[in-house]
């Protein structure tokens, strides 16, 4: 995904270039390091060593040092061009800027590393961010994970047998474990199906434009959770504390606690309520996962569904690929309360509709033709196109948002826009987790916490962390969307296995052995 | 979401329509309204809209406040008396704490 934006950024390059407009992009780059660095010493003062060795001055302003590079010598251009790849440089430069759209968008799945010298920068700029987005992922993880262990731990409830799920009709009642799996096996293949089937629905729904039916959907099932889920959440609790209470602080409690939840998820709200919300829900919906599927059933499932994350998100015809691609295409975003940000992009977007009404409004106004002002023009379009492109993204799959830095830059060629318009859009970049992959984490934690044996717990919360590291890491490498669940999952349950089967016994024996490694 | 980048008639409507729903007996948003627009009602530079706001603001939280002190002096005479009251008590209840044996 990355490397469409690189590509754009390429072709707008070079569209910039031929133009007559080159304060535009001088404006871009110095907008870029500010905006994209704040403050650190700026990378780009290896790329002019790196994309032109046509020997022009190292030494100038390294805010500016690129512009003169890139003003002064075509040569560096013409290389950029051709690392860039052939759709863009087979028009005429200055051509009609729709046209080249066009053939940007028709390139762009063939076409992904652009260039060296963005690759140096880009890099060294993940590696700067990496830490940041890391950390601020592990919290809300660990948050939801911890809630669910404490809850697991203390409340017997989630982890008492008995009913199941409507999609597990196996109970894995023989003794036998050879049975056992067979019936988990079967479970976890229903349960996969109906995920499958559901995801499909809702392409088709996405597809079919019926927006207000996957709205519908969505309200539900959060109300749902924050009302029905947390009024049994809280009988439990109270319960495993043994606490009175009467019916009138519990409605009042619950119905506070239930609409500001759909406020803050669903129309406007302070970012911290919307994400502890978030984590809320993920935690309700790992605890029931845990508390109504059968043991075995619970630990195919996380593998099943890790495959099919796999799946989904990286085969060319995977569901959410396919809701990814359509979303981008329509210019759209994906529905909130799916995915956890620690970036406010939900409100981004209504702000962003609001700007666009005034851009369409806008081209009416301006008459086709004047140099300057279709460049402008051309600049709005393109970065309107490409800034629901980062909204959008998959469901259930880590995204990137590093390529963000891009549209700042945009933002900033456009000289007509006030600054008013300008703070609302410039986006802070983030990465993304979907609300599934919060849950799955903790339904294998929790899992394992219910066990009652803490080093095993704690060996999978270190393990789901490592695989979110490496997720992260691999997000840096391939610059696109990713499924977070197969590495955490996979490391997961390893951990947990080996664990409980070889390292506690081992320990214990070592323990009762008297014998100190 | 990030007030500061709201234009400021948008927080004035933002804060009113979090005061209004307030009313619905939801005194955990005007806890919200009153926490969210705080810094914008107090120490924000000046702009027309911004009396209004702190009206709201300081009518949330008082509500707010007020809401907290009644549900809990509720649930403080609730939890004494509620042996007292017998099946009414009871009747209310949503969790009968069991005895310890």
């Amino acid at each position: 995904m990355d490397g469409h934006v690189n590509i754009d950024r390429d072709d707008k390059v070079v569209a910039v270039e031929d133009s007559v407009n080159k304060g535009v992009k001088k404006k871009r780059r110095s907008q870029n390091q500010e905006d994209a660095s704040g403050g650190q010493p700026p990378t780009q003062s290896i790329q002019p060593g790196a994309q032109n060795d046509g020997g022009v001055a190292l030494d100038t302003n390294a805010a500016f040092s690129n512009d003169h590079v890139q003003e002064n010598g075509p040569q560096g251009v013409v290389r950029r061009h051709q690392r860039g790849g052939g759709g863009a440089e087979q028009e005429p430069a200055g051509s009609a800027p729709p046209a080249r759209r066009g053939t940007t968008q028709e390139t762009r799945q063939s076409r992904h590393p652009p260039g060296e010298w963005e690759e140096v920068e880009e890099e060294e700029e993940e590696l700067k961010y990496g830490a940041q987005h890391v950390i601020k992922l592990f919290i809300p993880v660990s948050l939801c994970m911890l809630v669910v262990v404490a809850t697991v731990s203390s409340v017997t409830f989630y982890t008492e047998k008995g009913t199941y799920l409507l999609y597990t009709p196996f109970h894995e009642e023989s003794q036998s474990i050879g049975d056992k799996v067979y019936d988990a096996l079967r479970n976890a293949l229903i349960l996969l199906g109906v995920v499958v089937a559901l995801t499909i629905v809702l392409i088709i729904l996405y597809k079919k434009r019926c927006y207000k039916i996957i709205h519908g959907w969505l309200l539900m099932s959060s109300l749902l959770l924050l009302f029905i889920f947390t009024i049994i959440y809280m009988m439990e609790l109270l319960r495993g504390y043994n606490l009175g209470m009467d019916w009138i602080t519990v409605s009042i409690c619950v119905w506070n606690f239930g609409v500001m939840g759909m406020v803050s998820i669903h129309w406007h709200g302070p970012l911290r309520l919307q994400q502890a919300y978030l984590i809320f829900i993920a935690s309700l919906m790992s605890l029931m996962f845990i508390k109504y599927l059968p043991e075995y059933t619970l630990w195919m499932v996380l593998a099943v569904i890790s495959i099919w994350d796999l799946v989904a998100v990286l085969s060319p015809k995977g569901p959410l690929r396919i809701l990814v691609e359509t979303a981008q295409e329509r210019n759209e975003p994906i529905f909130p309360a799916l995915i956890y940000s620690y970036t406010r992009m939900t409100q981004m977007l209504l702000e962003m509709e609001q700007w666009r009404a005034k851009l369409v409004h806008r081209e009416k106004e301006i008459p086709q033709g004047g140099g300057m002002q279709k460049m402008d023009m051309w600049l709005e379009m393109e970065m309107l196109r490409l800034i629901p492109f980062h909204k959008n993204n998959a469901r259930i799959c880590l995204v990137n948002y590093y390529q963000l830095n891009i549209q700042p830059l945009k933002l900033d060629e456009i000289t007509k826009i006030d600054a008013m318009e300008k703070d609302k859009i410039l986006p802070e970049r983030g990465v993304k987790l979907g609300l599934g992959d919060f849950i799955f984490y903790s339904v294998l934690v929790g899992k394992a916490s219910s066990y009652g044996d803490w080093n095993t717990t704690i060996a999978c919360f270190i393990a789901i962390l490592i695989g979110l590291c490496l997720t992260l890491i691999m997000l840096a490498i391939f610059k696109k969307a990713l499924p977070a669940l197969p590495i955490s999952i996979t490391f997961g349950l390893i951990f947990y296995f080996s664990t409980s089967l070889l390292v506690v016994p081992f320990t214990e024996q070592l323990a009762s052995e008297q014998v100190y490694i | 979401m990030c007030l500061a980048k709201l234009p400021n008639e948008r927080k004035l409507t933002l804060c009113r329509k979090y005061y209004m729903a307030g009313f619905a007996f939801l005194p955990f948003m005007w806890a919200i309204n009153a926490i969210w627009f705080l810094n914008e009602a107090f120490w924000a530079p000046p702009y027309p809209e911004q009396k209004q706001i702190r009206r709201y603001v300081i009518v949330s939280g008082v509500g707010a406040l007020l809401w907290l002190v009644g549900l809990i002096s509720w649930v403080v005479v609730f939890q004494q008396n509620r042996s007292v009251w017998g099946a009414t008590a009871d009747y209310m209840s949503f969790i009968i704490p069991k005895g310890v044996p």
